[in-house]
């Protein structure tokens, strides 16, 4: 094997990849479960700096549960949020847990800001949600609570594959983004905690850029819902700033309250009939879209809470995005959101011993239904989810990794990694990793593309992604940044190719998937999950039924 | 977001050389000179404005202008490319 960047081998019982909240939280409950497994994370950039938990708005989804059955809470959401393709009993057990996991991350260090009598600080949202507060310190926190534990953390190592033996996870491989020396983790279980598919539009998103699920997808992991990839916001125009809620108040040119075309009562967050009406507006040469917010004094939810270590990164945002924003014109901007690994209520994956935790698998573990999660029409769910899975995999992955030795690992199998890994260090010209990103967007990023869609403009789209390919198959580099950068690149021509051709199959709207040409939820035909997996060479799709008989929600 | 032309202003007289900057950058546009102890902003095309490095600096070093013109939206009308 090459060793021009050097090598360093690991041994495991449970590798971690990815040191998020999804990620920590899965190490933390492993080691609680069993101090005496060793449990590793390895972190492409920094864990506890690097997730998205502590670069968002602070907040976590509440349930009184005294007041609240979480049934009830499952009903609404099936029949509304979820229309029907949600696995109902997944997102009751979240619902049910939800008080557990606030106090278990308290106990872990995370801050979460409480009233004088010691009760939480809850701000009701609606009938039945309600949100509080979180500091933007919570996965540094945890971090530090799972180094005293004992998890080992290797910072700035990207995962570029994983090692299978047997029919099963037998760990990992990646290399140094600082110095590119090559990695190799074996282990008995592996839990995949690598965030979601941003496509690198909205800025101030991952750093998981999909190089996770494009790892798990060529080592045979099963994909669920890689159409529901198409999260996207309304931000201003000129410092892109999302504006949470802001679709409530959209008027046009003509100072038309264009809110009324698509919604006609009070509905949970953006939907995707919101981003098809700004099309359709200026299309018309309705445009502009402007906001009229009635604005709640106070500066809005950042100044509710006392939260000390988020609020410089709060205001500097705010700062920067007022300087600039000289009115409140808004257009949707794609944030994406893909989280396709299939996994079942134990998070593990189709490949025995791989669990997947967090943004990485929401939509994939089916229970937030027809909605690209996160957010998933439901605020502040997604470090929750996160929190969630990682605690969910943790009985699971104890056992597995008790259960059996440590697997063999393949040294053709390294090798043949090793060899993909560093392609494009050894190409002195080629492609830029930018040229295919920016293909890979203007397949993604138009919205009448990959929101407001039909079957021409899927082609059209598919087409931006073929080429993508072709040009991702010559990607050069001449440094690990920009290694990193390819992969990251390879990685989005796949999760685009998944989302358009499974978004082709699924002819019907759906919740958030909106197609004009089947603008109708078709009940009869699509009660179904499109699963995508690699097969050989080829990208193979089959659909599996909704088992909604088994829940108490059920389509009339 | 790729291509960006944001500027960070680094004062490295202020610099205590804590490092913080460094680890909070979620998208590696900072690296680490292990010699003069100071970050070192490699990669600013990178640069995805999330302000952090400058709010975990203590010290008040690190100023992020974003030029948000750099900024791709991506529709397909001319006003939102
Ligand atoms: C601006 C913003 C606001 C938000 N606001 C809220 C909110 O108020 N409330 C809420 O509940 N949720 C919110 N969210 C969503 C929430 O933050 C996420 O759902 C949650 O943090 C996801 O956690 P995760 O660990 O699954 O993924 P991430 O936080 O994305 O972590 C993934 C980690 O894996 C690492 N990684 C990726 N690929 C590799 C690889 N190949 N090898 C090694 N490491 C890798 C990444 O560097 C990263 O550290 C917000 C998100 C954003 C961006
Ligand atoms: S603003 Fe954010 S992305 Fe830019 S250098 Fe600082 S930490 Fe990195
Ligand atoms: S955070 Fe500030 S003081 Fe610390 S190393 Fe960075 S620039 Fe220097």
């Amino acid at each position: 094997m090459d060793m021009t960047y050097g090598r360093e081998d690991h041994k495991t019982d449970v590798l971690v990849v990815g040191g998020g909240i999804g990620g920590l939280a899965a190490a933390v409950s492993i080691k609680e479960l069993a101090p005496e497994l060793d449990v590793m994370i390895v972190e492409k950039q920094t864990a506890g700096y690097s997730g998205k938990a502590n670069k968002g708005g602070g907040v976590l989804q509440y349930f009184d549960l005294t007041r609240i059955k979480p049934e009830d809470f499952v009903a609404y959401h099936a029949a509304n949020i979820g229309c029907f393709l949600g696995d109902q009993d997944l997102m009751k057990t979240y619902v049910s847990m939800n008080n557990h996991m606030l106090d278990k991350l308290v106990e872990w260090g995370a801050r979460l800001p409480k009233r004088a009598d010691g009760g939480y600080d809850v701000v009701p949202t609606g009938p039945m949600t309600a949100m509080i507060g979180v500091d933007l310190d919570i996965t540094l926190k945890i971090r530090q609570t799972a180094e005293k534990m004992g998890v080992k953390v290797l910072d700035k190592v990207t995962v570029s594959d994983l090692l299978t033996a047997n029919g099963r996870i037998a760990g990992a491989v990646g290399y140094s983004i600082l110095d590119g020396k090559f990695y190799t983790f074996n282990a008995k279980a592996v839990v995949l905690a690598t965030g979601s598919q941003n496509y690198r539009i909205g800025p101030m998103w991952s750093s998981g850029r999909g190089d996770g699920i494009a790892a798990a997808y060529r080592a045979g992991a099963e994909m669920r819902n890689a159409e529901f990839g198409n999260f996207a916001q309304l931000v201003k125009v000129r410092s892109h700033h999302e504006v949470v809620f802001g679709e409530n108040y959209m008027y046009n040119k003509n100072d038309v309250h264009i809110t009324k075309n698509f919604r006609t009562h009070p509905e949970p967050d953006i939907s995707s009939t919101a981003v098809a009406e700004w099309y359709k507006q200026i299309s018309a040469d309705l445009g502009p879209i402007i906001l009229k917010e009635e604005k709640a004094p106070g500066g809005g939810i950042y100044g509710i809470w006392d939260r000390p270590y988020g609020q410089t990164f709060w205001r500097l945002n705010e700062e920067s995005g007022a300087a600039i924003d000289v009115d409140a014109e808004v257009c949707p901007m794609l944030i994406g959101e893909q989280s396709p690994l299939k996994v079942g209520h134990d998070m593990m994956t189709t490949i025995p011993g791989l669990y997947a935790v967090g943004d990485v698998s929401y939509c994939g573990s089916a229970a937030p239904g027809a909605v690209p999660a996160p957010p998933a029409r439901n605020r502040g769910s997604g470090i929750l989810n996160a929190v969630f899975a990682g605690i969910m995999c943790s009985q699971s992955a104890v056992d597995t990794a008790k259960g059996i030795g440590m697997p063999d690992v393949d040294e053709a199998q390294i090798e043949a990694c090793a060899e993909r890994v560093y392609a494009p260090l050894k190409r002195k010209s080629g492609a830029s990793s930018k040229d295919v990103i920016r293909l890979v967007q203007k397949a993604i990023g138009p919205v009448e593309q990959s929101v407001y869609m039909s079957a021409h403009r899927i082609d059209t789209a598919l087409k931006y992604v073929e080429k993508a390919k072709e040009l991702a198959k010559e990607l050069a580099a001449d440094d690990f940044h920009e290694l990193l950068s390819c992969h990251e690149a390879e990685a989005m021509v796949l999760c685009a190719e998944m989302q358009f051709r499974a978004a082709r199959l699924r002819r019907e709207s759906r919740g958030w998937f909106l197609r004009e040409d089947y603008p109708e939820m078709d009940n009869e035909n699509w009660l179904k999950w499109i699963i995508v997996k690699k097969h050989g060479d080829e990208m193979v799709f089959v659909t599996e039924d909704v088992p909604y008989e088994k829940w108490p929600i059920r389509p009339l | 977001m790729i291509d960006t032309r944001h500027k960070i202003n680094f004062d490295a007289s202020k610099c205590v050389g804590c490092k913080l900057c460094y680890k909070a950058c979620f998208v590696d546009v900072i690296r680490w000179d292990e010699e003069k102890k100071k970050p070192v902003f490699k990669y600013v095309e990178d640069c995805e404005h999330c302000f952090y490095c400058a709010s975990v600096c203590k010290k008040g070093c690190i100023e992020v202008v974003p030029d948000y013109s750099s900024e791709k939206l991506l529709q397909t009308f001319d006003r939102y490319l």
